[in-house]
């Protein structure tokens, strides 16, 4: 951790960047995202198992950008966003400055995408037992009780969007459910609306999920909604051998097909 | 409010023989914002289309919607109707009461309403349509004709002499296509090559053309009057530059065993060959991979007696990207071949042999001289059975079709035969003779009658070998199924003459569609002919069906002047039913994102980059554009898009949106 | 109810495919069930997925998707583009329980008017089977019998 914060009070002292996101003391139990700007101040940097939350949902937000160059402090969900991002041409290499972290808190120095790159590919990404067990619970259900599970779920909802805004994906400064021209999404939180707005993200979702699980983590209903996005990423790796935000450069997996493409059920 | 008029045809009784005309247009014109509703007996008559165009005048209407047939017959009528009653033409729109409802449903209230369902959707459509405006496009004026045979030498030609430039690419070394390997042609048995031949000859010297032999269509982008095509040259291993054609490097290499393509197999040729001596051009290539250099590493004998020295054994394939504006495709036909005869014994015994390698038997500069010499023991068969529709007609083989030509030749074939061993007899075995065509029934008696060809009506069951004689067994159908044995010298197959090889991929790299033989389909079986259904490409000759020389040679004209007609224009005139990316007022731009997934989903690579700068020139933004000359309008890239930043004209989000809403709930 | 129940069928079809061989099926006048009704696309590619699920909200016990078979695309690759779409957008309905016997998707050429009557035939024979898409409905709040549209 020390390294971290060396290396964020040299990044600010010589103004290779303007502002340091990482993980600093909350007021509860969890630690939250700080906004350093100050050399002196870096020393506020922490991390322990606490600091969770994918900072890459900042990189684009425009209050941050406004503020000059950034360093970030890098977890494996924080570099795979930084991946897809890339690869959505939201980011170019040296945009930012990364300051890659292990789990267990250790700096590991990654100057560029290519670096981030080859880090990813040591690391194991795919989705834990647990959640395969959750999937394997859902798929176990017949359709009838997965659509009242899910209807009971989504009843909670109340759109108030903070899974989007939680969502380092979600950067579309208009979302589709703010166009009116036509409606797509109901304005109201009722059922309908509710339903197709969840169903929508997770298909906007599909095959760009890297699975952070912020969205689920915002909900203040608890409403499981990364279990929507599991399943892409399940459907993504299954179909299509694909694993999002490990290359700077990946082509989306729906912008893409093969002629081989295997499916039973058109007729 | 709309004042939309809602126009309902009859069809003569099409319609409304199973919908209540009149019913539609009275439940109509209580919809909102349908100002006039009226139903007529033929909305496409002169009439009909003047009530559209006065109704438009004189009702003040802002929208147009015919309840008729498939838009896919007459939206071109109605739009034009339309815009002669001074609305723009993209403000009409048609309700498929024909072809989708009346002709497959019965007579009942359940289609009137199915009717209604459906005039009320494009009603509510036309709404929110907008005027559109035609999209210009310059037209590149050089053609593409892909294969060298007769019919693409045609088609180059009245190209060309329309002064417009032609590329013509053939796959073997030299052009001529089947047609050169003819010996002589049915009905007036004029010599296939001396017809041919100086035809060939002016491709190569014609001002406008430009020939690459051994070479093939690698891809196609792009549309009509704009394509981008990529050629591979494959190697010939030799600077045609330099060569000068003078054949040393042929006569002195020393791999000589290899079965000729062009004597089908009855002659041989050299690894560095000229596929036959009247070729175009007439300069050798190097089959690699039966040249001694490229598979052992050593001989480069060529090399050495060059005087030219234009061997090049380096040579690599070359990828040319060449800009043209229309494609006529010219790839012909093959026939069947291999084992695909087993109770004929063809490829078993060697006298047993197929209509082509006849030609080349008969054929002058052949591998006989133009003796007709059994290939066993290069004996002069004293009797020969030719067999029709061998393949042919034949669902059990899986083709269906007839042939065409194999009647007209299998009858040369027996004449020709008889002119030059007159003592033999030809048998003939076949199902029907048709003979439809210019001279050619007349030509057929002929070998009946003057060269003493006998016609058996019947199927050839088997052929066997049997001291040195083949003997057919067949059945005379005419004489109440009698068995007939014939000892033959040699037995001649009518193959079925089917696709070329690599038709299939050809047809998609190309974008055309193609039958359940892969033969190339036209755009319609009898007023598009030449056309395919993708703009700007075209047909001729046996690519489509079998076909024979003449029919071939007409195909090509025609095809030819389709391409001159398209040329004859400085620009064409695009559908303007196009992709777009939205553009909104600063500091938002647009509220595309600039994520770019959508540009390897565009098959046309319409959609770039743009970057919407400040006044100082800093970018601000960089988001998509989609160029509208290259946009064919697919919509893919729209309904990628997450946040609508794109959408489509014709089809946008709101109006189909709208189309499901309204097709699904009354008023 | 004693009548049997005529569940409504949207088919969203590319222009270049399928809405010409139900052309097809017309001019040969081959019979089918009038319970489908077409909405007409450029092509597959241009469905929006979203198209899908407002066609439940109002109302839809059935979808029919079809376009042009693989390799036939008028524009080469749309229905290639579809097909992933579909494969992903089917198993996240699957997932929240959404009933995908009611949309079929299929291939008919411009020369399968035949394929298309047989198509819409079965599909309404199975859509009638599973009758009224009443757990949607009641999600969608719509009243089964009548909704006014302001359109």
């Amino acid at each position: 951790m020390d390294d971290i914060r060396k290396k964020a009070k040299e990044l600010l002292e010589n103004k290779t960047v303007q502002v340091v996101i990482g993980y600093g003391k909350g007021s509860g139990e969890e630690a939250r995202a700080i906004f350093v700007r100050d050399a002196a101040k870096t020393d506020q940097l922490i991390f322990d198992e606490t600091c969770l939350q994918n900072l890459a949902v900042y990189i684009l937000k425009h209050e941050v950008k406004h503020l000059g160059k950034i360093a970030i402090v890098a977890t494996s969900s924080v570099l795979r966003s930084i991946m897809i991002l890339a690869s959505e041409q939201q980011l170019k290499d040296g945009d930012l400055v990364v300051l890659g972290i292990t789990s267990d808190g250790k700096y590991i120095d990654l100057p560029n995408f290519k670096a981030i790159e080859d880090y990813l590919a040591t690391l194991n990404v795919s989705i834990t037992d647990k959640e395969k067990e959750l999937l394997k619970m859902i798929d176990a259900m017949t359709m009838e009780e997965r659509w009242a599970w899910w209807q009971n779920e989504f009843s909670k909802c109340f759109k108030c969007y903070a899974c989007r805004s939680a969502c380092p994906m979600c950067y579309c400064p208009k979302c589709t459910t703010d166009s009116n021209q036509p409606q797509w999404i109901p304005v109201a939180s009722h059922q309908l609306g509710n339903m197709e707005w969840h169903l929508m993200r997770a298909m906007h979702l599909a095959g760009r999920c890297i699975n952070c699980g912020e969205c689920a983590k915002a909900c203040p209903m608890d409403i499981p909604l990364n279990l929507l996005t599991y399943k892409m990423i399940d459907e993504m790796n299954a179909n299509f051998g694909v694993t999002v935000g490990m290359k700077p450069d990946a082509v989306f997996a729906l912008s893409t097909f093969k002629n081989e493409d295997k499916e039973n059920f058109i007729r | 409010m709309a004042r939309i008029g809602v126009f309902i045809c009859h069809c003569g009784e099409n319609i409304s023989a199973t919908v209540d005309c009149a019913k539609v247009a009275a439940v109509a014109s209580n919809f909102p914002g349908v100002a006039y509703s009226v139903d007529y007996k033929y909305m496409c008559s002169d009439p009909g289309q003047r009530m559209i165009i006065d109704a438009i005048k004189e009702k003040k209407l802002d929208g147009i919607v015919v309840g008729s047939c498939s838009p896919r017959m007459h939206e071109p009528t109605f739009r034009r109707a339309t815009a002669e009653g001074g609305l723009n033409p993209f403000l009409c729109e048609m309700a498929n009461l024909r072809e989708h409802c009346s002709w497959v449903h019965e007579k009942g209230d359940v289609t009137t309403a199915k009717a209604i369902d459906l005039v009320r959707t494009l009603v509510e459509k036309v709404k929110r349509n907008t005027p559109l405006l035609p999209i210009k496009v310059p037209v590149t004026k050089t053609a593409l004709v892909i294969g060298g045979g007769v019919a693409g030498i045609q088609a180059a030609l009245d190209i060309a002499n329309t002064g417009h430039k032609v590329v013509m690419v053939e796959r073997d070394p030299s052009i001529g296509g089947h047609m050169s390997q003819l010996s002589e042609t049915f009905p007036t048995l004029d010599c296939s090559q001396c017809i041919l031949t100086p035809r060939m000859v002016e491709v190569a010297q014609h001002p406008n053309i430009t020939l690459y032999t051994y070479a093939e269509v690698e891809s196609l982008d792009g549309f009509v009057g704009n394509f981008k095509v990529k050629i591979r040259k494959k190697a010939k291993s030799i600077n045609e530059k330099d060569c000068t054609g003078c054949g040393l490097c042929c006569t002195k290499c020393p791999t000589k065993k290899i079965p000729s393509e062009f004597e089908q197999g009855l002659g041989f040729r050299s690894a560095i060959y000229v596929p036959f001596p009247q070729a175009v051009p007439n300069k050798p290539v190097i089959d690699k991979e039966n040249c001694t250099y490229y598979t052992k590493g050593k001989c480069r004998v060529c090399e050495k007696v060059c005087p030219t020295k234009a061997i090049r054994f380096d040579q690599e394939d070359e990828i040319l990207e060449i800009e043209i504006g229309a494609i006529v495709i010219c790839t012909g036909f093959n026939i069947l071949k291999t084992s695909f005869f087993p109770e004929y014994g063809y490829g078993v015994y060697k006298d047993v042999i197929d209509g082509l390698q006849f030609e080349r038997l008969a054929s002058a500069s052949g591998p006989t001289l133009g003796e007709i010499r059994r290939p066993s023991d290069g004996k002069i068969p004293q009797k020969i059975v030719f067999i029709a529709c061998a393949g042919s007609r034949d669902p059990a083989k899986g083709i269906e079709y007839c042939s065409k030509i194999c009647c007209m030749y299998t009858a040369k074939h027996a004449m020709l035969y008889k002119h030059k061993v007159h003592e033999g007899k030809a048998y003939i075995f076949y199902m029907d003779i048709r003979a439809g065509g210019k001279m050619y029934e007349e030509f057929v008696r002929r070998a009946i009658v003057e060269d003493e060809a006998q016609y058996i009506r019947g199927r050839v069951s088997k052929v066997y070998e049997k001291n040195g004689k083949l003997i057919v067994v067949g059945a005379d159908t005419l004489l109440g199924a009698m068995p007939v044995e014939i000892e033959a010298d040699m037995v001649v197959l009518a193959t079925a003459g089917i696709a070329s090889e690599g038709a299939e991929s050809l047809a998609q790299k190309l974008h055309v569609s193609y039958d359940a033989y892969k033969f190339f389909a036209e755009a319609h079986p009898k007023l598009k002919p030449v056309e395919t259904n993708t703009a700007g490409i075209f047909l001729a000759g046996a690519c489509q069906a079998p076909k024979d020389i003449p029919e071939s040679v007409s195909a090509a004209s025609g095809a030819a002047v389709k391409v001159a007609a398209l040329f004859s224009n400085d620009e064409l005139t695009r559908d303007p039913m196009v992709a777009f990316v939205n553009r909104t007022a600063p500091p938002v731009f647009s509220t595309c994102v600039g994520c770019f997934l959508c540009q390897p989903v565009c098959p046309y690579q319409a959609i770039e980059k743009e970057e919407i700068k400040d006044r100082q020139g800093k970018t601000i933004k960089t988001v998509a554009r989609i160029n509208p000359g290259l946009c064919q309008g697919c919509g893919t890239c729209v309904a990628l898009c997450r946040n609508k930043a794109i959408d489509i004209l014709g089809y946008t989000n709101e109006q189909v949106y709208t189309e499901v809403v309204a097709l699904l709930n009354e008023y | 109810m004693s009548e049997k129940f005529e569940p409504k069928v949207v088919a969203f079809v590319c222009n270049w495919c399928t809405y010409a061989g139900a052309d097809l099926t017309g001019t040969s006048r081959i019979k089918y069930a009038p319970n489908v009704k077409i909405i007409r696309f450029p092509c597959t590619g241009r469905i929006d997925f979203m198209l899908l699920m407002k066609a439940f909200a109002n109302g839809a016990d059935g979808i029919i998707v079809s376009g042009c078979h693989p390799n036939d695309c008028h524009y080469s690759t749309g229905n290639f583009h579809a097909r992933r779409r579909w494969m992903v957008f089917k198993s996240m309905l699957e997932f929240m329980g959404v009933d995908t016997r009611r949309i079929v998707f299929s291939w008919v050429s411009a020369a399968e008017g035949a394929k298309w009557a047989q198509l819409v035939n079965t599909s309404v024979e199975e859509f009638r089977k599973l009758g009224s898409y009443d757990a949607y409905k009641q999600v969608a709040k719509l009243n089964i019998e009548k909704e006014v549209f302001n359109g």
